[in-house]
């Protein structure tokens, strides 16, 4: 594809106009959280003013995909145990599904599984903070989401290409766009100043082999991903399968037997988010 | 352990899993035998589903094709895209073998369900 035509798609994907809005308090937030000065209580309170930004919060991260179910009771307790990386995310992946999820039937569901499995993965390979694995694996579709919204003739055209030709979702993306929606994510997470690494876990997904900042973070979730669609909860847009990239397991140091002692965690823990949802 | 709609919940049952409120936060313990007041309570707080020991309910149809079982039938087809690949090839296998003795061990589990299909 010309470079001029992808310039004028990216255009089209990032017009302000239609990309759903952020609530006004992330960017209070953002300001206050890069100041050193600032505290933890000050983060919470302004947070709290949007009581409905609030109440979502502490639904999601009193769902099993974080560390600590049902214990959370208030929005600073929140930051102090998951940090502000992984709030903004679920800020940013409530706001994008809220007014998005009509328009992938499943996504919501896949999202949430591989946002499991990620913090599943993260943890059976000693990761630090699984959780900010959990916020890239909830995010990791978002250009998906946000290119059959700005682009409706596509999603029908994508749809049937899945359909006739047996595509994948990212093939026919590829065919139709000339890129897929992993750089989707790319303009996304820079367009919202999420951090690098979730950013990585987004761009990389299907190709952690390049991933070159936080290669862990695009292995996780490249697996987590794969795993969500084994068990086939969701839909990421068809039944398949990613090709797993043995990369995948050299980054994370474990073998791909090791796979089976996490899916031992992860069938049970995918029942109890089965009716997990963000409103 | 099984999950169950609260319409099917009858006294006796015990939970398996702690019941959250909307909010997330958990009001009722695993291991709580459910009686007829708590299912009032449960409904009064529009608490829709709840897992429970054992596989009480026969939900055959309801939660088809996400039985171990069915994840063992369903393989091929996601793997359609590698026939000739020797590591997909290996990594299908593996996963035929753990779902298989999934399968054998014990009353299947639900490890997903299977919301419907994009375009569906």
């Amino acid at each position: 594809m010309e470079d001029d035509l992808k310039t004028e798609r990216k255009g089209q994907l990032l017009a302000v106009k239609d990309l759903p809005t952020l609530p006004a308090v992330l960017d209070e937030v953002s300001k206050l959280v890069a100041r050193p000065e600032s505290t933890t209580e000050q983060v919470a309170r302004l947070i709290s003013m949007d009581q409905v930004l609030s109440a979502k919060v502490l639904k999601m991260v009193n769902s099993p995909i974080y560390g600590f179910p049902g214990r959370i009771s208030s929005v600073s307790h929140a930051l102090m145990l998951l940090g502000f990386n992984v709030i903004r995310g679920i800020i940013v992946s409530t706001s994008v599904f809220e007014v998005m999820t009509k328009n992938m039937v499943g996504l919501w569901e896949h999202s949430v599984a591989t946002a499991l499995a990620s913090s599943t993965v993260a943890r059976a390979c000693g990761l630090r903070d699984p959780d900010e694995y959990s916020v890239a694996g909830l995010l990791h579709d978002l250009g998906k989401v946000v290119a059959t919204v700005q682009l409706p003739e596509l999603k029908t055209a994508i749809e049937s290409l899945v359909k006739e030709k047996d595509l994948t979702y990212l093939a026919a993306e590829k065919e139709l766009l000339g890129f897929g929606h992993d750089r989707i994510n790319a303009w996304l997470a820079t367009h919202w100043k999420l951090p690098p690494n979730i950013k990585e876990g987004m761009d990389h997904h299907h190709s952690p082999q390049t991933a070159q900042l936080y290669p862990e973070m695009a292995a996780v979730v490249h697996l987590a991903d794969f795993l969500a669609r084994l068990y086939e909860f969701g839909s990421g847009g068809d039944d398949n399968v990613p090709f797993v990239q043995p990369e995948a397991f050299k980054i994370l140091k474990i073998k791909p037997k090791d796979l089976e002692a996490i899916c031992d965690t992860l069938g049970e823990r995918f029942v109890e988010v089965s009716d997990l949802k963000f409103s | 352990m099984q999950k169950i709609p609260l319409n099917l919940a009858k006294p006796g049952m015990v939970l398996a899993k702690p019941v959250p409120r909307q909010d997330g936060i958990v009001v009722v313990a695993s291991g709580t035998e459910i009686t007829e007041g708590l299912i009032d309570k449960l409904e009064s707080m529009e608490v829709e589903t709840i897992v429970v020991e054992g596989n009480p309910v026969n939900m055959d149809g309801v939660m088809a094709g996400s039985s171990y079982a069915a994840r063992v039938g369903r393989l091929d087809h996601l793997f359609r895209k590698f026939p000739d690949d020797p590591w997909m090839g290996r990594v299908k296998e593996m996963f035929r073998g753990y779902f298989t003795i999934k399968a054998a061990s014990g009353p299947a589990e639900t490890p997903g369900e299977t919301p419907p299909k994009s375009g569906e």
